[in-house]
């Protein structure tokens, strides 16, 4: 009779929740940090938009479950060879959340997210001011120099394509390119780890640039005064986004979807008579994509993936990469102010490594502490929008250097 | 060395890295030069057609208001002479023309800001004379100023 009632509670415990996480105590310490970003988006509002999303995903695929057909996200399908039977075999057993990722996986949520900041990107002050697109590509050299280190640091070209692409500070970028070319079973490292780190860079873009900014340019350059910008007609703006996706199309195929979307959706803006898709793609399915993507992204961050060195070289290089990117934007803007005879001012360069509006409100921000009348942020939305170009760009000369 | 780096640019298109593989050092740097070179060259070719595409809508919209004017010249009643042109200002800065039943209430508003001012830091100020600035930001009135600063004080 005692036998029998101590293998009743014996079976209990070990087919409880309970069990499961004394099993696996990392688990444990992931829902610790999601309740620690939850924090950070509810409390202290960084990137709540998306954080909140990541964190709640992150949550619910480290809740225990001992049944399989229980799990709400199931990490083993993404660390193996991703076949078509592997596509159905996600459709028949997945869970809510697998099915949500392949949207990450498939890169229909990094272009649809695309579609809906074209919608919002105001692209007038780079057509005021066409010599930002330098000062976008040079703080592309984030992306290239983080690829040279993570190749030092001995890891496969596929993992060095995906952390470098941190370094263009633009999320939807560092989703598609990682989703591209880390399959799961060439590497540790996933596309939900990738897009922590990039997103976590993001958030802290107030923390790392201003420094940087400083340590870079002389107070005598931070207060340089830029004369006011010229206002684009309709007819350029209306033309602008069919020339750049002609060109970046037909210098780098593999940046045309990306690039593609985004002037699609500034096209779409720009006609004036579509207000009906404009309104949708910038809130409703933006909206949309944006909870699919955060907790689907959230849910790849299981114990397994996350608490591993691997992901503490990601962190590492994610940095070096955000602050190489900002270091090359300053730098190519002091050569410039230089070569205009003192009219550029150099904190505008920090504003090429995309993170739109975050950076060019940094170049603002740092440029009115040095002399409150001046107003830089028109100026810096000009090497701002011209980053996610940017990034795209080199997200195109990635993929088609690299085999996926 | 140079060689050995121009081989691999021209060897870099179309996927030559295997993504699985680890690199030797002429890939990495091969894609590190020529990958920073084609970003920088594709925005620099956009800087290129943008800026000529600026010039040449900036000489259409030119070339449109000398018809306009001329036009608009053409049309002008024959009887009415010019006036004489008024005698230029002495002060060298573009002043604002703001009439004289205004003056004292722009003066008014500069001086109820500043008391504001004083308010919050606790500082006692005194308007001593108002003077339009000549500079980029003439033409815009004290309140697009204030407004504009608004907007991007809590950036």
């Amino acid at each position: 009779m005692l036998q029998i009632l101590q293998d009743i509670l014996a079976g209990l415990w070990e087919t409880s929740g309970l069990y499961a996480l004394a099993e696996h105590p990392g688990s444990l310490i992931m829902m610790l940090v999601a309740f620690l970003f939850m924090f950070f988006a509810i409390v202290l509002e960084f990137e709540p938009l998306l954080l909140l999303p990541i964190s709640f995903g992150m949550f619910l695929s480290n809740l225990p479950a001992v049944n399989p057909e229980d799990m709400i996200f199931h990490a083993e399908f993404w660390n193996q060879e991703q076949t078509v039977d592997w596509f159905w075999s996600v459709l028949h057993d997945g869970g809510l959340l697998d099915k949500l990722y392949l949207g990450v996986k498939l890169q229909i949520y990094p272009c649809l997210i695309f579609l809906g900041i074209g919608t919002m990107t105001d692209f007038g002050p780079l057509i005021a001011n066409p010599k930002s697109f330098l000062l976008g590509a040079a703080a592309q050299g984030g992306i290239f120099f983080t690829f040279l280190a993570a190749a030092l640091m001995g890891m496969t070209a596929a993992e060095c394509g995906s952390i470098a692409i941190i370094g263009g500070a633009d999320g939807p970028t560092s989703i598609y390119v990682s989703s591209k070319l880390l399959d799961g079973a060439n590497s540790s490292l996933n596309t939900g780890t990738i897009a922590l780190a990039a997103y976590t860079y993001m958030a802290l873009v107030p923390v790392i640039q201003p420094p940087l900014m400083k340590l870079l340019t002389t107070k005598k350059e931070r207060a340089i005064k830029m004369p006011q910008l010229r206002t684009p007609s309709k007819t350029e703006k209306i033309i602008f986004p069919v020339i750049v996706t002609l060109i970046v199309a037909l210098l780098v195929p593999s940046a045309a979807s990306l690039v593609g979307m985004l002037m699609f959706g500034n096209l779409l803006k720009e006609s004036g008579v579509c207000d009906r898709l404009v309104d949708t793609a910038q809130n409703a399915l933006m909206n949309i994509v944006t909870i699919f993507l955060g907790i689907s992204v959230g849910a790849t961050t299981t114990a397994d993936n996350v608490i591993q060195w691997e992901f503490l070289k990601v962190m590492l290089l994610g940095v070096i990469a955000f602050s190489l990117g900002t270091c090359c934007g300053l730098v190519l803007a002091k050569i410039m102010n230089w070569l205009s005879g003192g009219k550029l001012n150099p904190l505008i360069g920090s504003a090429g490594v995309s993170a739109v509006p975050m950076a060019a409100r940094i170049s603002q921000k740092v440029g009115a502490q040095t002399d409150p009348t001046n107003f830089l942020l028109m100026h810096a939305m000009g090497p701002n929008v011209a980053g996610v170009i940017g990034s795209a760009v080199a997200a195109g000369v990635l993929l088609s250097v690299i085999a996926y | 060395m140079n060689l050995l780096m121009v081989n691999n640019l021209l060897m870099l298109a179309g996927g030559s890295i295997d993504g699985d593989a680890h690199m030797d050092g002429s890939q990495y740097w091969g894609v590190t030069l020529a990958g920073l070179g084609i970003v920088i060259a594709a925005l620099a070719l956009l800087v290129i057609v943008i800026f000529l595409f600026g010039k040449l809508f900036d000489f259409i919209h030119s070339d449109k208001k000398k018809v306009q004017s001329a036009a608009a010249a053409a049309k002008a009643p024959k009887s009415a002479p010019p006036k004489p042109a008024p005698p230029a200002p002495k002060s060298a800065a573009p002043a604002v023309a703001v009439p004289a039943e205004d003056e004292d209430e722009v003066i008014a508003v500069i001086s109820a800001v500043v008391a504001m001012m004083s308010e919050a830091d606790g500082t006692v100020y005194k308007v001593r004379s108002v003077k339009p600035v000549g500079n980029g930001y003439a033409g815009r009135t004290a309140w697009a100023m204030d407004g504009r600063r608004q907007n991007v004080a809590p950036f």
